[in-house]
């Protein structure tokens, strides 16, 4: 089939006003807020999970890619149209279906903004845990895809501990349902395996999230160290104390500085790492633990301790960190975020390691991560347009990585592998791991016509069946 | 070739594997091993990972149906086995990984029993939040795939909440892992969410790491009683919308009171002599509160919680109340051998109907006797067969129907332990809300030639 009488016939299915096909239209669609590219053909926007069973059908049976897409705000090219083909966005199914607080469960569409959950059920006193920095626009659908972490996910779990039911249409345009309501239910968690299988297994088309009451009570402390070894080592020490803290956030000097120029938060611009803590639960566990954690900061050797006296002075701290890839973004044409995760005592090794590789490339690199839980953001700066930059930025980010799983780390704690990080599964998968993971895959999707090269290395045995990969814009 | 002789060559063969001396085929031992009777032909101990490939490669290549086992503590769940040829057991596979204080992580071979992997963590004050009434038999393996839920669930989550990676061997002979060292992790397919709960039937797991957590350092429990299911279900609301945060939650059913007693009356647990099986108690149904913390966080339960509580559970006397708690399912199969137990999962606002559904079982002779994860819709219902009238083969599947039947669709009602006679006339899994022919893909996928476990489980 040419593709054009695919586009008419995806305009059956949903509308004429539902599909994009002209070139400016599709540009938009090019990229997420990561590193990778590739243009889809078309566009779709569906509206109910049959059009999206009918679309599956159709890009079956022609043959074309089909490339699931939220807001488009992941990181690592899990929503990007690899090989080309149909992008289905999910804007047009944004509607919260049930609000069961008596079970404390939300039904929702795909297309449903994280925080847009959230505020729908804050004034009953509840909220949807996962909170990644890109809470505002998006969506769950995409939440579900990555399995989307968040600062708040130290001491809440990322989005598969939120999640007990999927509705999901499969590469075959069967509906199906995985879990429901109930925290378990007998068979196969395929719920679980769903959530983070980055759109190769199937679309979700109706979600069911677990509600989490608001904590009663909320401590933010910001920790100021002079040297950013002994915020490193602060952190495991929190820990040790057998606090689970919220939130446990650490930027470098140079990041802090970088966000104080830019949002005025209140960061010192003379110190060497900062490291912002919340406590949730109840009143008096919480101020205990604000005790603690000011006693082990103090022997490590804090410059100052601040705690925010209401909402406002939070929301200021929090701001801060919400809005430093923004801030970034101010001073350098482009930046590369990673993504990896290290166990949490290894972090003052591996920002040293950061560092030298910083200098090798002659780059700079910021730190601004979730140290409670180990997952580094490092921020490599570049121009995009020096290829020479770009070339020593993806070498750098890679030797990071390299040197996280040599620690006994992953390539990736919350982003996703998608396309960015494909190639670099063998560092953490023997060929046989990968084989039967691929396995799965192709047990739900046969011909990879869903998210194609996507997670798995496209170079190595386990690659797609041929013939289901088109190249780029390629001949369809 | 006679069946002797078959099974003296298998032992040959799978003795070039793992050696000689791990290989039983002793009559003793493998009656032992039995499933529902059904005994396996040779039981089998490899001692790495490339040695369980290679059984079940052997194993592939030759039909043959394989049982992985654990302490085999659980292996009363499921249905009858067709046959059996191997039980792969895993306790040469029980060497500790790795332990990080510091990081809070733990990784263990799956033959590690629950209590030695707690004896790691004790010195460092910290733990993995399973528990079990027999943590000297109940391995890792074991407990990761029967999904094993205990009551501080509510507190910390189940499994799926804090297993972070896991090894295993595919069916048919792959070395696998999904997962890996760290808290935090999105790297491939999150298949510690299908090893756990998969009853063996979709790959041997032959280590797991875990999240463990701190210890903590003081807690107490409060009982609170009433009158009904529904107000028990009323208190349990409000609970959940205030602030307070217990590590568990938990129901008793009036009934149940009797086998969470310390020292039950000695009776002969073959008197059939016609008294009543166990008398209701006040008709009291007990919501258990166990909350962790310090003395004004405790002080602030009190408060909170006032005229509820009917009583105060601390130090040796809450320890030992909740040793026996575990023991619930042994103390009601110790007196009655032909109770069944039904594993329920539910939404919150569904239990209360449920247990309602439960009692109804008197049509069929039974009484209901039920504990559970009161805040995350988990019971165990156990169904007590009434001395004076004992409940006929069918009257068991007509209890199983007729309760399944009353619950939401969204339920799941699994029958863990009944007389064999009564497991043959029906699925001891029933429904699930998950799509079957999803879950048989993934059987395929992981076990292309259906040896691990066959015909015991749903898919």
């Amino acid at each position: 089939m040419r593709f054009s009488a695919v586009v008419q016939r995806l305009k059956k299915i949903v509308g004429a006003d539902s599909v994009l096909e002209r070139e400016e239209d599709l540009m938009l669609y090019e990229y997420d807020a990561g590193f990778s590219r590739g243009a889809p053909r078309a566009v779709v926007f569906p509206r109910t999970t049959e059009q999206v069973s009918r679309i599956m059908r159709l890009a079956g049976e022609s043959g074309v890619p089909i490339v699931p897409r939220g807001a488009g705000t992941g990181l690592s090219g899990g929503s990007i149209a690899r090989s080309g083909g149909i992008v289905l966005g999910f804007s047009r199914m944004n509607r919260i279906l049930e609000l069961d607080l008596a079970n404390q469960r939300a039904v929702v569409e795909p297309g449903v903004v994280n925080l847009d959950l959230s505020n729908a059920v804050a004034g009953d006193g509840f909220y949807f845990a996962p909170d990644p920095s890109s809470q505002k626009a998006c969506t769950i659908g995409g939440n579900v895809a990555e399995n989307s972490g968040g600062p708040h996910t130290l001491a809440c779990g990322v989005t598969v501990n939120h999640v007990t039911g999927v509705e999901v249409v499969l590469p075959d345009g069967r509906v199906v349902e995985y879990g429901g309501k109930a925290a378990e239910s007998c068979g196969y968690d395929l719920t679980g395996f769903f959530v983070g299988s980055e759109g190769t297994v199937g679309i979700a088309t109706k979600i069911t999230v677990k509600l989490t009451r608001l904590p009663e009570f909320v401590a933010t402390l910001l920790a100021i160290f002079d040297r950013i070894d002994d915020a490193a080592q602060t952190v495991a020490a929190i820990t040790a104390q057998g606090i689970t803290p919220a939130a446990l956030e650490m930027l470098d000097g140079w990041t802090l500085r970088t966000v104080e120029e830019a949002m005025h938060a209140g960061y010192p611009m003379d110190s060497g790492a900062v490291l912002l803590i919340e406590l949730e639960g109840l009143r008096e566990a919480v101020e205990e633990q604000a005790e603690a954690v000011g006693e082990v900061c103090r022997r490590l050797r804090v410059r100052e301790l601040r705690r925010a006296r209401d909402e406002q002075e939070r929301q200021r701290l929090w701001a801060g960190r919400k809005n430093a890839f923004g801030a970034v973004g101010r001073i350098s044409p482009s930046y590369y975020v990673q993504d990896g995760v290290i166990p949490r005592t290894r972090i003052p090794d591996t920002l040293r390691h950061i560092e030298s590789v910083a200098k090798k490339y002659s780059l700079t690199i910021g730190n601004i991560f979730h140290a409670g839980d180990g997952n580094l953001h490092p921020l490599i700066l570049f121009d995009v347009r020096d290829p020479d930059q770009t070339r020593r930025t993806l070498a750098a980010g890679s030797e990071i990585l390299q040197y996280c799983v040599s620690v006994g780390g992953s390539i990736t704690g919350e982003h996703g592998v998608g396309m960015e990080k494909s190639e670099l599964m063998p560092m953490l998968f023997t060929e046989d791991a990968l084989e039967v993971m691929a396995r799965l895959r192709n047990a739900f999707n046969p011909d990879s016509l869903l998210n194609p090269q996507k997670m798995f290395p496209t170079t190595r045995s386990c690659r797609e069946t041929s013939g289901a990969t088109l190249p780029g814009g390629g001949p369809l | 070739m006679s069946a002797a002789g078959a099974a003296v060559s298998l032992a040959r063969e799978l003795a070039a594997i793992v050696g000689e001396e791990h290989v039983r085929e002793d009559a003793a031992t493998l009656a032992g091993l039995a499933v529902e009777e059904v005994a396996p032909a040779v039981a089998v101990a490899p001692g790495s990972a490339e040695e369980v490939a290679a059984v079940l490669r052997f194993a592939t290549g030759h039909d043959l149906t394989v049982i992985p086992a654990g302490g085999f503590a659980r292996q009363g769940i499921g249905g009858i086995p067709e046959r059996v040829d191997l039980v792969l057991e895993t306790r040469r596979l029980a060497a500790l990984k790795h332990y990080d204080p510091g990081d809070l992580t733990l990784g263990a071979g799956a033959g590690m029993t629950l209590a030695t992997l707690e004896g790691k963590l004790t010195a460092n004050q910290q733990f993995l939040p399973v528990q079990s009434a027999r943590p000297e038999v109940e391995t890792v393996g074991g407990l990761l795939a029967t999904a094993a839920s205990s009551p501080l669930r509510h507190g910390y989550g189940g499994l799926r909440d804090y297993c972070i990676g896991v090894h295993f061997v595919t069916g048919d002979g792959r070395i696998a892992k999904g997962g890996g060292r760290v808290v935090k992790n999105v790297a491939g397919y999150d298949l510690m969410k299908l090893l756990i709960g998969s009853f063996g039937t979709l790959g041997v797991i032959v280590g797991a790491n875990f999240k463990v957590f701190p210890r903590p350092r003081q807690t107490a429990t409060f009982a609170c009683d009433f009158a009904s299911a529904e107000e028990a279900a009323a208190f349990r609301d409000r609970l959940l919308r205030s602030a307070l945060t217990p590590i568990c939650l938990e129901l008793v059913s009036p009934r149940a009171q009797e086998y969470l007693r310390q020292a039950p009356p000695p009776r002969n647990v073959d008197d059939l002599h016609p008294a009543a099986p166990v008398k209701l108690d006040a008709g009291v149904w007990r919501v258990l509160l166990r909350a962790a913390g310090s003395d004004a966080v405790l002080a602030r339960y009190r408060q909170e919680l006032g005229s509820a509580v009917s009583e105060e559970l601390t130090d040796d006397g809450e320890s030992a109340f909740w040793r026996q708690f575990l023991r619930f399912q042994q103390a009601v199969l110790t007196r009655h051998h032909n109770a069944m137990v039904v594993h329920v999962s539910l939404p919150l606002s569904a239990v209360a109907r449920a247990l309602a559904a439960a009692e109804r079982a008197l049509d069929n002779n039974f009484l209901p006797a039920a504990v559970g994860r009161f805040g995350a819709g988990s019971l165990e219902i156990a169904f007590l067969p009434l001395l004076v009238d004992p409940p006929s083969a069918m009257q068991y599947v007509a209890a199983v129907s007729a309760f399944r039947g009353a619950l939401p669709r969204d339920a799941s009602a699994v029958v863990t332990h009944c007389p064999r006679e009564a497991k043959l006339h029906f699925d001891v899994w029933g429904s699930s809300p998950t799509d079957r022919e999803s879950m048989r893909k993934v059987k395929r996928a992981l076990d292309p030639a259906s040896v691990l476990n066959r015909g015991r489980f749903m898919a």
